[in-house]
């Protein structure tokens, strides 16, 4: 289970479709709390989810053009996380001590991936796959490829869904016993079948859940 | 954690309008107490040992004490004057600490962002200096000559105008606020903040108010307020440590926090540490 819980490799936190230009969303990197956001010109960045002015948790703020704001006092944080301006004093050069802990940040596959590694090599490559949808699952690794009927292997579960060849990504929810999990799908798959393989990712959430709480052997 | 120096403390813990004979539980530092009406027509607060708490009955609220309080409550003498309207807003329950909670009450930089178009708007964002002080004799935390633009800064307000403001800690989970009065130039609209602590991250939040303003509709007075704080509530929740921090470092104040410095500064001064984080824990 080490890949779900080490911040230092590459962990998928989000799809690239969730996360618009111009907009943030927390994650979760093993036991980190972030702030995913996408400036004006597309770029995707990460930071703490903590503004170290007071506190406030920073994927409750808001993009403009560069930046990432604060939404408690308008503390606004360039991509390298340094604090650019302090709108209760709009003469000050806020000193560049004031900063917010960044972390890598990169997208491949339709997915946006994070790691507090500086050394971790490339971003893991899921060619011919595209990420279609993330719920969470109160289940186990274990659990939920049983219930898929696939192959688990470390944080990736290959099988079949929804008549579909997909591949699940598995990372921390934040929550105990709960995962994140991505839906990929071959690219070049159809509407129809992104629909049926997007139905069927429902169905697989329930099986498992339930299979959890009766205890059924994974 | 400590409850020890806050325990001799008064603590709202109800509406007097709202009391009932057969009583209401609630929290008071962890303690569970009842708080009830008694046959003389007088609130009763009670450990649910039925050992007796000490009682008092102002600003519209009940109060009470786990300890033995050396003083009686804080006055608010203008709050008695003739003419005004009291208001009973109610209670917000908020996940956060008491102490965070009264913070929150004491900051003005946060009014364009988080009371966006009715308290502050952009680009109005600026803090401009203002005075600080612990009043030794009184031992309250003092902010004085606090300015800021407001687009709609009470109910009877119309349009934007600068508002002045004047901050008072008179207790540690209390503040009373003094602001400029749109009908009566050269009155303060008194607005409070009675925070009861249920435990160290949770609190029942008791805004009252005694205001010059004949023509509103109470119910409106009350919405007012509520939508305020309501938009608070969203920011308190979601501070991390829950708890405030009283010792420098992990947080980064400026110029336009030097009410909530000099209230951090007093509560460890006087060892008010119940929902508080020190640096030792």
């Amino acid at each position: 289970m080490m890949p779900l819980e080490s911040a230092l490799v590459w962990t998928p936190v989000a799809l690239s479709a969730d996360l618009p230009a111009a907009s943030v969303i927390p994650a979760r990197l093993a036991d980190a709390a972030l702030a995913v956001w996408r400036a004006q010109d597309g770029t995707v960045s990460a930071v703490a989810d903590r503004c170290p002015h007071r506190g406030m948790r920073l994927s409750h703020g808001f993009v403009r053009g560069e930046a990432l704001s604060c939404i408690y006092h308008g503390w606004r944080y360039g991509k390298s996380g340094r604090c650019l301006a302090i709108p209760a004093h709009p003469a000050l050069t806020p000193p560049e001590t004031i900063r917010v802990a960044t972390y890598r940040a990169a997208e491949r596959d339709g997915i946006v991936w994070v790691t507090a590694s500086q050394e971790a090599g490339a971003v893991p490559a899921h060619d011919g796959f595209l990420g279609l949808r993330s719920v969470t699952v109160a289940a186990s690794p274990a659990r939920l490829a049983a219930s898929l009927g696939g192959t688990l292997d470390g944080s990736v579960i290959d099988g079949t869904i929804g008549g579909v060849t997909a591949r699940l990504l598995l990372a921390s929810s934040g929550e105990e016993g709960v995962l994140l999990v991505h839906l990929l799908i071959a690219s070049g798959a159809a509407d129809a079948g992104k629909i049926a393989a997007s139905r069927a990712l429902e169905g697989l959430r329930r099986q498992a859940e339930t299979a959890t709480i009766t205890g059924e052997a994974a | 954690m400590s409850r020890d120096a806050m325990i001799d403390e008064w603590y709202p813990v109800g509406l007097l309008s709202q009391l009932l004979p057969e009583g209401r539980e609630t929290l008071l530092m962890g303690e569970t107490i009842r708080v009830s009406l008694g046959a003389d027509g007088r609130a009763k607060v009670a450990t649910t040992a039925g050992h007796p708490l000490p009682v008092t009955e102002r600003y519209g609220h009940v109060w009470s004490s786990l300890g033995q309080p050396a003083r009686p409550l804080f006055d608010i003498p203008e709050a008695e004057h003739p003419g005004r309207r009291l208001v009973d807003v109610g209670v917000v329950r908020v996940r956060c600490s008491p102490l965070r909670a009264v913070e929150n009450f004491l900051d003005i930089a946060h009014f364009p962002f988080v009371h966006t178009d009715i308290l502050g708007a952009e680009p109005h964002t600026e803090v401009e200096s203002y005075k600080v002080e612990i009043r030794e004799e009184a031992d309250e935390v003092w902010a004085t000559q606090v300015k800021f633009y407001q687009p709609q800064a009470a109910k009877s307000a119309s349009g934007g105008i600068t508002t002045e403001y004047m901050y008072r800690v008179p207790a540690p989970t209390c503040s009373v606020l003094y602001k400029t009065c749109p009908p009566r130039p050269g009155e303060w609209d008194v607005i409070t903040l009675f925070v009861q602590p249920l435990t160290e991250e949770l609190c029942d939040v008791w805004p009252w108010m005694a205001l010059y303003d004949d023509d509103t509709p109470m119910t409106d007075l009350i919405h007012f307020q509520q939508m305020i704080f309501l938009q608070d509530r969203s920011i308190l929740e979601n501070q991390i440590p829950r708890r405030l921090p009283l010792d420098p470092g992990m947080e980064i104040p400026t110029r336009a926090d030097l009410t909530s410095v000099a209230y951090r500064r007093w509560l460890k001064r006087h060892g008010f540490t119940y929902g508080a984080q020190l640096v030792a824990q």
